[in-house]
């Protein structure tokens, strides 16, 4: 087992990253970069549908409250009608009224995955994985997107070490609890 | 009268005639000569007001402030929320209480249970109609959410937020533009009848309401009536000054005809609406009827009613002198004279004129502020959008501008900083001493509340953005942190030397840290160096893990200044801000998912269109294990460390992490805490650097606490992420434990660094297991 998650390029200083945050935003704003030849929803080929297939059985879901639930099933009307922008920002808001939420820091993870930023979607798919239940469904989901990602960032190994993680969310204790 | 006044000249001009008549063949030649100069120099300057005319009115473009919003307050069933800070939040974002909820902006109250008409808004992310929301509270949180019209339960709403500040052009105009497709077509209607009734058909001037002003200021024996047309009025305050002379009669007369010809009358009209000037609101001009609105109605201009609007159009007369908030008798009657006027040219019938004079002034008693209520907030907004912004497109582009700022934590903010600074000079502190504090939610970095003197709703030095001070022990944690990402060398329990060192310094001279208490403690555990900050143990460590690799941190925790690689720097001899110690902390705080402090989440064109978005963007730390183990060490600091007095000041048990800071000669006091949701930092000392007897536990801990106190409190998430573990083990020896034994205590470990040898009371029970397991498989031993 990896003695712990490494999230690919280590950040460089926060000010320098706040300022390209900045100039990213007023550059580009939300609107995603042009396809780089990824095949149609990778988000659903490659994380959710294989999650789902082995999680047959194995089901962990948090309580939600009702407002989160609200502001989630708003994301994933925009998530599927296309507007990732509103998703993030619908499933933001959501994050401030419960900040560590798994199923909330994964759903932004698959967004970040369909904007192509595979850092955030490394990063809080990652965040999800520490909050969550570390099995069953979600557990398969966050390793699926890790691996994606990884794989988009050059991290061949990390990315297949992250499929080995995504097979074992089934069977393992998960560690440290 | 118009008519009389129209033959008079020509009487006149008879009359005179004879008197001049011998020298008739001079004079016409005088005559046409200044005419004829007259004319040679008319031309060029018609051409030349003809030009300042159209560029000025095309490229016409009034400087609006930027406008600064607070967050929208969420609401929803278990909402962390009491009635006193939903009244407080209402009462910011200029909710009135009424019993009777005519319009939006209104709210009432009946025992736990809060109504309020919520206006409509246009927020970052859509735009939500005016609605009805009831919310019942209990033991500090919403509890029951719904629509009172439908009946229906609501899983969420949220509130228009405050206006906590504007961006003022520098002339100091505050104005909302109108379009004038969206004026009540009673104010289109009743200007014209009040100020200009042959708007529709002059060509910019009117000879006969000139006239008509004429006799009367001639009958008065002095100026009562203007004679001037809405398009002179608009030219006079577009283009021209104030005074009275000729010829800037003159010059208003030919650019009101000029503006004629080239624009048409709705055009003009709407100009009009948005130029004149209305009222002042302390330094600021009211300009244009939809500021008047809200400014005196508090109320859009498009639901205005006929004496609402009758009052307006009587106070272009006079803003000043018909001032409905200073001298309400004498609008009152102005308001009357001009609804009058409404039913004489058939805009109102008798009944209603009768109707609308029976009303009130319906003025609310104060306006909404518009002032910069936050100031230090406001400058933080200024800087973070500062970077994509001009200066002078945040004073006149009308921005909408989004921001993270809570009101009600603002207020608790203020407050904690200034009674807590008051009672410290109570009990013998220094009665100048300064103060900073930044709130912060711990997820989303994004910035609740933030103060920078002593007197919060003061401008001017804005300390928890500017005040650069050694932060003292608040860096110690930095140390610790980085020997336990070592994990084959430390753990918490790892014992480490408090003794006398001594270190040569780059000029030669011998530094020799000492403790708090002068003493030096011998062998103390990871967990204790930390919890009771000893100097000389965290220097000793310090030396270990190596000075480079702290300023590397620094750096990975977005601390950008300049620090010099001395070793007084693991005693905190580097000069930071609160709000940069605040995105320190904020990365511990949410377990090692580093987010940029924002105070800004997005902003808006005047019109509504998105311009910028700064989204959540998480920079994950590495070795977020440590960061967590670390986490728990800084709760037991609060537990039975420095900060062991704060649970006394909380009147709470909760668990809290933080971390005290006092630098050389007691002049800086620190304190830095989180809870799981929120991150603080406090800062107390003087301005000018002297020694100002304070500890980080008896000056900032105290303001801290005094904000905390009046937050709800979340226990710090001392969950442990991959690579981390909670393990069962004797505090004295260091070694493996198990729940049962004696003296055992439950402490985090990074994995690799566990220790490896078992109490004995551990290897008994593991043997019992064994043999329980034994008697499981084969029975019964007999």
């Amino acid at each position: 087992m990896a003695k712990r998650i490494d999230t690919g390029s280590a950040p460089a200083g926060l000010i320098t990253a706040i300022a390209s945050a900045f100039l990213l935003a007023a550059c580009a704003g939300w609107s995603p970069p042009p396809s780089a030849g990824a095949p149609e929803d990778e988000v659903e080929t490659r994380v959710r549908e294989p999650a789902r297939q082995d999680s047959a059985g194995v089901q962990v879901f948090p309580l939600q409250n009702p407002a989160v639930k609200e502001l989630l099933a708003d994301a994933d009307a925009a998530e599927t009608a296309g507007d990732y922008g509103q998703a993030a920002v619908l499933l933001e808001r959501a994050l401030r009224i419960q900040p560590r939420d798994p199923e909330l820091l994964q759903s932004m993870a698959e967004v970040q995955l369909q904007m192509k930023d595979y850092e955030q979607a490394l990063s809080f798919a990652v965040q999800s994985y520490d909050s969550g239940p570390r099995v069953g469904e979600i557990c398969s989901r966050n390793w699926r997107t890790i691996g994606v990602a990884r794989e988009r960032l050059g991290d061949h190994a990390g990315s297949a070490e992250a499929a080995g993680r995504a097979s074992r969310c089934m069977n393992t204790r998960p560690p440290g609890l | 009268m118009a008519k009389t006044r129209k033959r008079k000249p020509s009487r006149d001009r008879k009359r005179a005639a004879p008197a001049v008549r011998r020298g008739w063949g001079r004079a016409w030649r005088v005559l046409l000569l200044f005419g004829g100069i007259f004319l040679g120099a008319m031309v060029p300057w018609v051409v030349y007001l003809n030009h300042q005319v159209t560029s000025e009115f095309e490229g016409r473009k009034w400087d609006l402030p930027s406008r600064v919003y607070a967050r929208a307050l969420e609401l929803y069933p278990g909402a962390r929320l009491t009635l006193s800070d939903l009244e407080i939040e209402l009462r910011l974002s200029g909710y009135r209480r009424g019993d009777a909820l005519s319009r939006p902006g209104l709210y009432r109250k009946a025992g736990d249970t809060i109504d309020i008409y919520r206006r409509p808004f246009l927020f970052p992310d859509g735009k939500e109609d005016a609605r009805r929301i009831e919310a019942r509270l209990a033991r500090g949180a919403v509890e029951r959410l719904r629509d009172p019209v439908s009946g229906s339960e609501l899983s969420l709403a949220r509130l228009d937020p405050a206006e906590i500040a504007s961006i003022y052009p520098l002339q100091k105009e505050d104005r909302t533009l109108v379009r004038i497709e969206d004026v009540p077509p009673l104010l289109v209607t009743g200007l014209q009848a009040v100020e200009d009734r042959h708007f529709k058909q002059h060509p910019g001037i009117d000879l006969r309401g000139v006239a008509r002003a004429a006799w009367a200021n001639l009958r008065a024996g002095r100026a009562v009536q203007g004679g001037s047309t809405l398009t002179q009025q608009l030219v006079k305050n577009f283009f021209l000054t104030s005074d009275r002379t000729l010829v800037r009669k003159f010059n208003e007369a030919i650019m009101a005809l000029l503006l004629e010809y080239h624009y048409d009358k709705a055009e003009i009209l709407e100009a009009y609406i948005n130029e004149v000037f209305l009222g002042q609101q302390g330094a600021y001009a009211v300009h244009g009827f939809g500021r008047a609105s809200l400014y005196y109605f508090d109320q859009p201009l498009e639901r205005l009613e006929a004496p609402q609007i009758a009052l307006l159009i009587g106070l272009v007369k006079g803003p000043s002198y018909y001032n409905p908030r200073r001298h309400p008798q004498r609008a009152r009657q102005r308001r009357d004279q001009v609804l009058d006027a409404f039913r004489e040219t058939g805009l109102l019938t008798a009944e209603e004129a009768q109707t609308a004079r029976a009303a009130p002034l319906g003025v609310v008693e104060t306006p909404r502020s518009r002032g910069s209520r936050y100031p230090a907030f406001v400058d933080l907004v200024r800087r973070q959008l500062g970077q994509v912004y001009r200066e002078d497109d945040l004073r006149s582009e009308g921005l909408r501008i989004f921001t993270t700022l809570s009101p009600s934590e603002q207020e608790k903010a203020q407050r904690a900083v200034r009674e807590e600074l008051r009672g410290l000079a109570k009990r013998g502190l220094s009665p100048t001493l300064q103060g900073a504090l930044v709130l912060a939610e711990v997820g989303t970095g994004e910035i609740r509340a933030l103060v920078g003197d002593r007197d919060g709703d003061r401008p001017g030095f804005n300390r928890a953005l500017h005040a650069r001070r050694q932060i003292g022990s608040v860096i110690k944690p930095l140390v610790y942190l980085l020997a336990l990402e070592h994990g084959e060398d430390y753990n918490l329990l790892t014992r480490i030397e408090d003794e006398p060192v001594t270190l040569r310094q780059a000029d030669g001279s011998q530094w020799r840290p000492s403790n708090y208490d002068d003493v030096s403690h011998g062998e103390v555990t990871l967990l204790e160096a930390l919890t009771q900050s000893y100097n000389q143990a965290t220097v000793r460590l310090g030396l270990n893990v190596g000075i480079n690799h702290l300023l590397s941190r620094l750096q990975q925790l977005g601390v950008d200044a300049e620090v010099e690689a001395v070793p007084s720097v693991f005693l905190g001899a580097v000069e930071l801000t609160p709000l940069e110690v605040t995105q320190i902390y904020q990365s511990l705080a949410a377990a090692g998912y580093s987010v940029p402090l924002r105070s800004v989440i997005a902003v808006q064109t005047a019109a509504g269109d998105e311009l910028v978005r700064y989204p959540l963007r998480m920079l994950p730390q590495p070795r977020r294990e440590a960061i967590s183990v670390l986490n728990y060490a800084l709760t037991q600091v609060v537990e039975q460390g420095t900060a062991a007095r704060l649970p006394a000041l909380l009147d709470s048990r909760v668990t809290v992490a933080g971390k005290t800071g006092t630098t050389n000669d007691r002049r800086d006091s620190w304190f830095v805490g989180y809870t799981r949701n929120r991150v603080a930092v406090a800062w107390v000392g003087e301005d000018d650097n002297r020694p100002a007897g304070v500890t980080g536990s008896n000056a900032a801990m105290h303001v801290w606490a005094g904000l905390f106190r009046q937050l709800p409190l979340e226990a710090v998430d001392l969950r442990m992420p991959d690579g981390a573990y909670w393990l069962w083990v004797d505090r004295a020896s260091g070694r493996l434990s198990a729940e049962s034994c004696a003296d055992a205590v439950q402490l985090p470990f990074v994995e690799g660094s566990e220790p490896l040898e078992k109490t004995s009371c551990l290897a008994a029970a593991e043997e019992d297991d064994k043999e329980s397991i034994w008697r499981k498989l084969f029975g019964k031993k007999n």
